[in-house]
């Protein structure tokens, strides 16, 4: 993933919010969700469309689980212990 | 919200398999990688509006300053323990397991990266685990945010920076957006120089006294 691609599109969303700010309030809440459900049908079609990765799952599958999962438990409860010390209340 | 984005995934995933397998009637890069990347640059664009017309999330983010980059630093530190203590459960490689952990999420250069260093059955595994975080991350938000709410960011890893990122921000408020996309930018940037400096530990020997 290129990271210009990312933070050019976030810096001028920034941009153009600052200079919107004395603006009335826009809800943005139903275009955002319908762009992430395109976003995540998207992820779903890469992982369907990704045979390598369909035929290797039952394999490592299980072994995969395991380490995603403690991965994720493992950083949520560092992340819980130092969040003060990172000045987030 | 949930099960939108639920049936969202499972219809890409039937669609991608359809696809590939049946009858291609578009070339799969041009939904896994243009409609992708087109609809998560205009997330990022939206996501930027509304948090720069918040005056509170500027301050807030003005008031932890770099001590916000400790949230990645304890991510990375969390997965690398929990590689080492993935190998024990399962037995496996300490330096390979703990190698496909230090993806942080990131599985398209994970799956390459492990696969040149530790063969093409890492590689596979490399990829699976940390695709796993991704979907799992997306699928356990709704819980996660209860449990705290930084605990998306840091299940997210790498990936909080781009595709987790707009569910992430919208299950626990604009205000996390800075915290989540730093703290993804970090660990992508640290996630090849950890894979690599892991793999150069392969041929020293952990003793374990089991």
């Amino acid at each position: 993933m290129n990271f210009a691609l990312l933070v050019v599109p976030l810096a001028a969303g920034m941009f153009l919010g600052y200079f919107l700010r004395e603006k009335r309030k826009v809800n943005l809440g139903k275009v955002t969700l319908g762009i992430i459900l395109v976003l995540i049908f998207s992820l779903g079609f890469g992982i369907g469309s990704n045979s390598e990765l369909l035929n290797s799952l039952p394999d490592v599958g299980l072994s995969a689980a395991v380490i995603a999962s403690l991965a994720i438990v493992f950083s949520v409860i560092f992340v819980k212990a130092v969040k003060r010390k990172a000045g987030l209340e | 919200m949930i099960k939108y984005i639920l049936a969202a995934l499972i219809l890409g995933g039937v669609a991608g398999y359809l696809d590939v397998n049946w009858a291609t009637v578009v070339s799969s890069v041009w939904i896994s990688d243009y409609l992708l990347n087109a609809s998560l640059m205009l997330l990022l664009f939206v996501m930027g509006v509304v948090f720069a017309m918040d005056k509170d999330s500027i301050s807030k983010i003005r008031r932890t300053g770099l001590r916000i980059l400790i949230v990645p630093l304890a991510v990375a530190l969390g997965t690398i323990l929990s590689g080492v203590v993935s190998a024990l459960i399962l037995g496996t490689n300490v330096t390979a397991t703990t190698a496909v952990s230090a993806g942080f999420g990131w599985y398209t250069l994970t799956g390459p990266l492990v696969s040149q260093v530790f063969g093409a059955k890492w590689g596979a595994l490399g990829f699976a685990a940390n695709f796993l975080r991704e979907l799992l991350t997306i699928l356990t938000v709704s819980l996660m945010v209860k449990v705290d709410k930084y605990a998306p960011t840091a299940s997210g890893g790498a990936t909080s920076m781009d595709t987790t990122l707009p569910i992430i921000v919208r299950y626990c408020g604009s205000d996390t957006l800075i915290t989540a996309f730093s703290s993804g930018f970090v660990l992508s940037v640290m996630a090849p120089f950890a894979i690599m400096a892991i793999a150069s530990l392969g041929h020293v020997r952990i003793p374990l006294f089991l």
